[in-house]
């Protein structure tokens, strides 16, 4: 690509004090504002962590193998995300409504992986009621599915929009703030993966309490 | 003392916690092309410099590959034994890596304004801080006195 | 380019007309969206101080019975979440809204509509924490909430529930208000006017809409967790499932410390601007100002666990967090001594809301060195849950925050309305309000040091505090007719209108600068700013090298160079929020969607409360507010 096309790529300045536009700036505080919130909740997480009077234990429920396809989901959907952005910004209007829709179906798909693994959970007796771990790791991994619901629902309306052409290379900023809460959910799933899964995964029993979970 | 004093209040009565005005505020340096068709050789700048507003297809599809790649990493270390203390450090490290690839490349904060990456940085260092205290706090409050 | 764009099928006509309910109703102006947040939370102002006065009139003499315990436990809990909730953080968020455009010379907020939104849910927020007085089932679990006392077991009644969910709708509110000011402060500014020309009330509602942003969130988070505790029975503050209260605490207070800070520093900006305007002086130091606000919003998440101090958390954390609490008291002292450097040497006048100023600074002085004093541990472990924090945190919440309020109304009336409130009723209303406050409140330090603890609904006879207990409440009584006064003030003045015009107190920011009230658009021409007090050195040039005199700072023009240019700057007009261009002024239409989307909010929160199938009656709601808004332009084309 040459210089010129390289011009073509600014934004356009804002008509504002600090020429950022002002739906961006909001996006980027609410996200600020948000960290606090999953961070309360993680932070709580960590705090119980370990401290769960009966079983069953996260060493004895958490399947690794599942949640690492469900990850491995989410992080594409963020590279589809930004694939999306860049083709809308680039005005390719089909190629970018495809990306999107790639969004979609794989947020659609970590929601099935976290219904499916909480049905599971409830099967094997682990519900918010049972013990204290239950009650951290379904209240922030439930209050995250919810942020990628929301995420899911936004990002059917911008591909409907990308398709219909209501959504077009000058106003890919409507995309792009989307884009930014949709990589911020993604981020709080990488901190929840490591923390709760990864790490917490060889929680067992305290000691002397055997296995509480039979296969 | 006095130039630090005027750098924080009064330089050109903005000071040195100014915010850009306008389109004055320098944006994007026309000199670095974007990565798009031959990102290669402007890898490197793109990774350490910013500077373009948009990189290309083939910037994103390199981040996302590398950020997969990490976390086959990060579950194949979950299946290593013996790796003891040094697990969760670790784990911790190749998170924040994966966290800092999003957050720099997809969400644009290395080639987008400063004044998003503070509105963010500023409130992951509260964040940061204080669920750490907190943390600390919960796990020292029934021992015995440090001092 | 053709511009095609999504469209949602309209159910009602877009509001247009300049009167009538739906012209409140569908407003996105952010004067009558003040107006509106002044009006409701003076209301619930009233109700807050009729609880506190009924509690007053249960403890005037010992072994009482006018009120039996539980209605006890009931009014205290909801003063309290009133007066922090209801009160003084929408009066605040009433000057946000009427000001800060003014200030910084913009023609409205941001994003007009989502501050319409953030009005809504608050008032609908408010009357969802209120109604559980019709069901009969009040809050009586302390502002606070603490585990396990607000749970189920203790507290099997709808009451906490009821105040748990009422602050999540309440706190969705806050943060709306609080990224809108965020925004509207970095971004709407006048041409010229840079950070540190901004005035010092925006200045401190930006550093509150900060701390709002980033502490709500952590409220959010506390109410969640005790939510599903009694409604879906998890066990977060539940020690017999693995959870443990303290927690709760640690939670709560995280946010409930830079909570009084978002209650205070609002007054303080108040204060900030009153002073200078009556002493005819510069603020004192105001990068001081701007920095020890900033620094106090910084250390106040830091300072958390001195709520907590005879909890047990041991000596390290209760020793550094009051290092840390004593610490914030430095940036706090700065301010004071700013102000003290602004009346020195000033041209002072002892109108009204320069009454309600100064005293502000003396009252919460006060509060602030009680404060200092159970910072330590040791103290506070003597003053912990007696009367003592009572009159602490009065003296700092009444005697500054609400005196700082009222010093506001009585200082932005003219601009609001035109027309003045009456002088010598208002001093009547400050000379009872501070007498009642001082008269109730300085006996509960004795109180508190002779063992008198909170939240008791009587009192032995034979303990000694009758007296003390006696005169507290005949304060209470003249400080609440020290309200009434207000009241009548409020109405007389508007019988008998004195007209104000548009700068009645010689005052030194851009609000003066336009009409008394201010038009729909607030300002003809968006004014240029070269100066901090711009205003001032407008109508005063001779002054500005008084102020100016470093070379390489501003240019010092002369006054007749100044004229120029200030004729050549007049013609540029920013757009402002839209981007229509230069030249039109074009504001925001109005919309009926904050409101539903509000109404939905409300029914979800209502749904929390009583059962799920009402949660989904308040998701169409939602979706039709956020479809409906998400599709509809800023302007209807013409």
């Amino acid at each position: 690509m040459t210089q010129a096309a390289a011009t073509e790529h600014h934004e356009p300045v804002e008509n504002t004090s600090t020429g950022l536009n002002s739906r961006k700036l909001m996006m980027w505080a609410f996200l600020g504002s948000d960290v606090m919130f999953f961070g309360a909740f993680i932070a709580t997480y960590l705090v119980y962590r370990g401290k769960s009077l009966v079983g069953p234990y996260p060493s004895e429920i958490l399947d690794i193998p599942l949640t690492s396809v469900s990850t491995f989901v989410l992080l594409m959907s963020s590279l589809a995300m930004v694939l999306g952005l860049h083709y809308v910004k680039e005005g390719q209007k089909n190629k970018g409504t495809i990306w999107i829709l790639v969004v979609v179906v794989l947020g659609a798909i970590f929601m099935g992986f976290q219904f499916y693994e909480f049905r599971e959970f409830a099967h094997e007796g682990l519900t918010p009621r049972t013990n204290i771990f239950g009650t951290t790791f379904f209240i922030l991994t439930g209050i995250h599915g919810a942020h990628v619901t929301i995420g899911v629902a936004w990002m059917a309306f911008m591909a409907y929009g990308s398709h219909t052409g209501a959504l077009r290379k000058d106003n890919a900023l409507d995309l792009e703030i989307a884009g930014l809460y949709w990589h911020f959910v993604d981020i709080v799933w990488i901190v929840i993966f490591t923390v709760i899964y990864l790490i917490s995964a060889t929680d067992g029993p305290p000691p002397g309490v055997g296995p509480t979970i039979l296969h | 003392m006095a130039n630090l004093w005027q750098k924080l209040t009064h330089h050109d009565g903005n000071g040195w916690w100014n915010l850009p005005h306008g389109p004055s505020n320098e944006l994007n340096p026309p000199h670095e092309g974007p990565i798009g068709g031959a990102w290669f050789g402007n890898l490197w700048q793109t990774l350490t410099h910013g500077g373009v507003s948009h990189a290309g297809a083939g910037f994103y599809w390199l981040v996302g590959f590398l950020l997969a790649v990490v976390t086959l990493l990060e579950v194949w270390l979950f299946t290593v034994e013996g790796l003891g203390g040094w697990y969760i450090p670790i784990l911790l490290i190749l998170s924040v890596a994966k966290f800092v690839g999003v957050v720099a490349y997809f969400m644009h904060l290395r080639f987008d304004h400063r004044m998003f990456t503070y509105f963010f940085a500023s409130a992951m260092i509260i964040g940061i801080l204080i669920f750490t205290i907190i943390l600390f706090v919960a796990e020292h409050a029934h021992q015995k006195p440090l001092f | 380019m053709t511009t095609k764009s999504l469209k949602f099928p309209q159910a009602f006509p877009r509001p247009k007309s300049a009167t009538g309910i739906w012209s409140w109703i569908g407003t996105v102006d952010h004067k009558r969206i003040g107006t509106m947040y002044g009006i409701v939370s003076f209301i619930w102002f009233l109700v807050g101080g009729l609880e506190a006065l009924l509690m007053r009139a249960q403890l005037a003499s010992a072994e009482n019975d006018l009120i039996g315990p539980e209605a006890f436990n009931q009014l205290f809990t909801m003063h309290g979440t009133t007066m922090v909730f209801l009160v003084i953080m929408p009066l605040s968020a009433a000057f946000f809204n009427w000001l800060i455009p003014l200030q910084i010379g913009a023609r409205d907020v941001a994003f007009p509509r989502l501050n319409a939104l953030s009005f809504w849910i608050f008032l609908f927020g408010s009357i969802l924490i209120n109604f559980s007085w019709v069901t009969g089932d009040a809050p009586n679990g302390g502002w606070f909430g603490y585990a396990p006392n607000s749970g189920t077991t203790f507290n099997p009644g709808l009451g906490m529930t009821y105040w748990v969910v009422g602050l999540n709708v309440l706190g969705v509110a806050s943060i709306a208000a609080g990224l809108n000011f965020i925004v509207t402060i970095l971004n709407m500014r006048a041409p010229g006017m840079d950070m540190f020309k901004i005035p010092i009330f925006t200045w401190m509602t930006l550093i509150t809409s900060v701390l709002i942003v980033l502490a709500m969130p952590v409220l959010a988070v506390a109410g969640i967790q005790l939510m599903t505790d009694r409604v879906y029975g998890t066990h977060f503050f539940n020690s017999l499932g693995g959870g443990d209260p303290v927690m709760w605490q640690h939670i709560f207070w995280l946010f409930g410390h830079p909570e009084v800070y978002i209650l205070i520093l609002p007054a303080m900006g108040i204060v900030s601007e009153v002073l200078p305007t009556f002493a005819r002086k510069p603020l004192f130091g105001y990068p001081f100002v701007v920095f020890a606000g900033a620094v106090i919003a910084f250390m106040g998440w830091f300072v958390w666990s001195h709520h907590m101090f005879t909890v047990g958390l041991g000596p390290a954390a209760n020793t550094a967090f009051s290092i840390s609490t004593m610490l914030i008291a430095v940036p706090t002292g700065v301010k004071i001594f700013n102000w003290l450097g602004t009346l020195w040497g000033g041209n002072i006048r002892l109108n009204t809301p320069m009454l309600f100023s100064i005293s502000f600074i003396a009252m919460f002085t006060i509060g602030g060195l009680s404060g200092v004093m159970h910072a330590s541990p040791p103290t506070d472990a003597q003053q912990q849950d007696t009367y003592f924090i009572v009159a602490h945190f009065h003296y700092v919440l009444v005697g500054g925050a609400l005196l700082g309020i009222f010093s506001g109304i009585y200082f932005w009336w003219p601009k609001f309305t035109g027309y003045f409130l009456n002088e010598k009723l208002g001093i009547a209303n400050w000379a009872l309000m501070m007498i009642g406050f001082n008269l109730q409140f300085a006996p509960m330090h004795w109180l508190g040091m002779d063992g008198m603890p909170r939240r008791i609904y009587t009192y032995a006879e034979n303990m000694g505090w009758e007296g003390s207990n006696l005169a507290a409440s005949i304060g209470g009584l003249i400080l609440g007719i020290g309200i009434l006064v207000f009241i009548f003030n409020v109405f007389y003045s508007k019988m008998n209108k004195v007209m104000a015009g548009d700068d009645p107190w010689d005052g030194r920011t851009l609000e003066w600068a336009t009409s008394s009230p201010p038009p729909v658009h607030d300002f003809d021409v968006i004014p240029q700013v070269q100066y901090r007090d711009d205003f001032w050195f407008k109508k005063y040039p001779e002054t500005i090298s008084e102020y100016y005199h470093d070379d390489h700072d501003q240019a010092v023009p002369s006054g007749a160079q100044l004229d120029d240019e200030v004729e050549e700057a007049l013609p540029v007009v920013s757009g402002g929020s839209d981007d229509h261009g230069h030249g039109a002024i074009h504001l925001p239409d109005m919309s009926y969607y904050p409101f539903i989307l509000s109404v939905g909010i409300a029914i979800l929160g209502a749904g929390f409360i009583t059962n799920t199938y009402v949660v989904g009656a308040g998701v169409p709601f939602i979706l039709w507010g956020l479809l409906g808004w998400s599709m509809e332009p800023v302007n209807d084309p013409e």
